[in-house]
C-alpha cells in the first residue's frame, strides 16, 4: 500500500502527538506523518513539498488554520485539507466547508471518530 | 452581553461536567469513570496551577481550569503517553494543561450564541485576576482522587 503523506499542523506539541497517536490507533499506521508548529510553518512545508492531506488546528499563532487554507488556495495549492479543532459549532463547520475543507473533527475525538470521518475519503 | 451558559436549559445534565467528562475519557484516560463531581466541602488547592482560555468579541468570558501541580503532571503524562514516574518538563505541563483548557473552552464556546474568538491558552502558577461578582459558574471535580476546578467568568 502506498503511504499517505500527511502534515499535522498544531501549535500544541501535545495535541500533535495525540492526533498522530489517534491516527495510528485508527489504523493509519502506514501513513507518513510530518508536523508543523503553526500555520506559517505548515504553509512553508506545503509549498515546498505538498503532502496528500493537511490536518490542521484552527486557532494557532502566526497564521490560523483558516488563513493557512486560504493562503494555500490563493497560491494554487489544492492539497486536501481538514480541520482538527476544539471548536465544532455548526457555524465553524459551515465556515470550514465554505473555505473548501473536506471535514472538521472536533476535539475531544476518538480513534473511531477519525476512522468514520477519514475512511470515506480513502475509497 | 455576558458569557452566559444557561445550565438549567440542559434538563438536569451539567454541560460543563459533560464536556469535561468527554475530554478526560477521550484524551486523558482512554475510558470513562475517572472524573466525577467532588464530594464533600469545596476543595482547597495547594501548589496550584491554572490554565485558561478567553472568549473575546460580542460575548466575553473566561474558562479557567485550576488544579494542583502533581495532578497537572499526571494529566501531562497521560496526554503524552509517558511512563507513570517519568519527569515532566514545565513546557510540556503548560502545553498539556493549556490544551485541556482549550478543548473544554472550545466546546463551551459552542454553547454560547454569537460568541467571539477563542484566545490561545495561558497557563500560570498564579491565579489570573478575576473579581468575585464576575463568577458565572464553578464546578469542583475529582480526577483520580485529586481536585480539579472549572470556573466560568464574565470578562469586562
Amino acid at each position: 500500500m502506498v503511504a499517505v503523506r500527511v502534515l499535522v499542523a498544531d501549535d500544541s506539541r501535545v495535541m500533535r502527538q495525540i492526533v498522530i497517536r489517534t491516527l495510528r490507533q485508527a489504523g493509519y499506521d502506514w501513513w507518513d506523518i510530518s508536523e508543523a508548529q503553526d500555520g506559517r510553518a505548515a504553509f512553508e512545508a506545503v509549498t515546498a513539498d505538498p503532502p496528500d492531506l493537511v490536518l490542521s488546528d484552527w486557532n494557532m499563532p502566526e497564521m490560523t488554520g483558516m488563513e493557512l487554507l486560504e493562503s494555500m488556495r490563493a497560491s494554487g495549492l489544492d492539497t486536501p485539507f481538514a480541520f482538527v479543532t476544539s471548536e465544532g459549532s455548526p457555524e465553524m463547520r459551515a465556515q470550514a466547508e465554505a473555505a473548501g475543507a473536506l471535514f472538521l473533527i472536533a476535539k475531544p475525538f476518538t480513534a473511531d471518530v477519525f476512522r468514520e470521518t477519514i475512511d470515506p475519503y480513502l475509497e | 452581553m455576558t458569557f452566559d451558559v444557561d445550565i438549567d436549559a440542559f434538563q438536569g445534565t451539567d454541560p460543563v461536567y459533560t464536556i469535561a467528562e468527554e475530554v478526560f475519557s477521550a484524551m486523558i484516560d482512554g475510558e470513562v469513570g475517572h472524573l466525577r463531581a467532588w464530594a464533600g466541602p469545596e476543595p482547597t488547592l495547594t501548589d496550584e496551577v491554572h490554565a485558561w482560555v478567553d472568549v473575546r468579541g460580542p460575548v466575553q468570558g473566561r474558562v479557567l481550569l485550576s488544579t494542583e501541580q502533581p495532578t497537572a503532571r499526571r494529566i501531562t503524562r497521560a496526554l503524552l503517553a509517558m511512563e507513570p514516574e517519568e519527569p515532566v518538563g514545565d513546557a510540556d505541563l503548560a502545553d498539556a494543561l493549556g490544551e485541556v483548557a482549550n478543548v473544554v473552552g472550545g466546546n463551551l464556546k459552542a454553547l454560547v450564541t454569537d460568541p467571539g474568538a477563542l484566545t490561545l491558552p495561558e497557563v500560570s502558577h498564579d491565579r489570573p485576576e478575576t473579581t468575585p461578582e464576575d463568577l458565572i459558574y464553578a464546578l469542583s471535580l475529582d480526577w483520580r482522587g485529586r481536585p480539579l476546578v472549572i470556573t466560568l467568568w464574565n470578562l469586562p
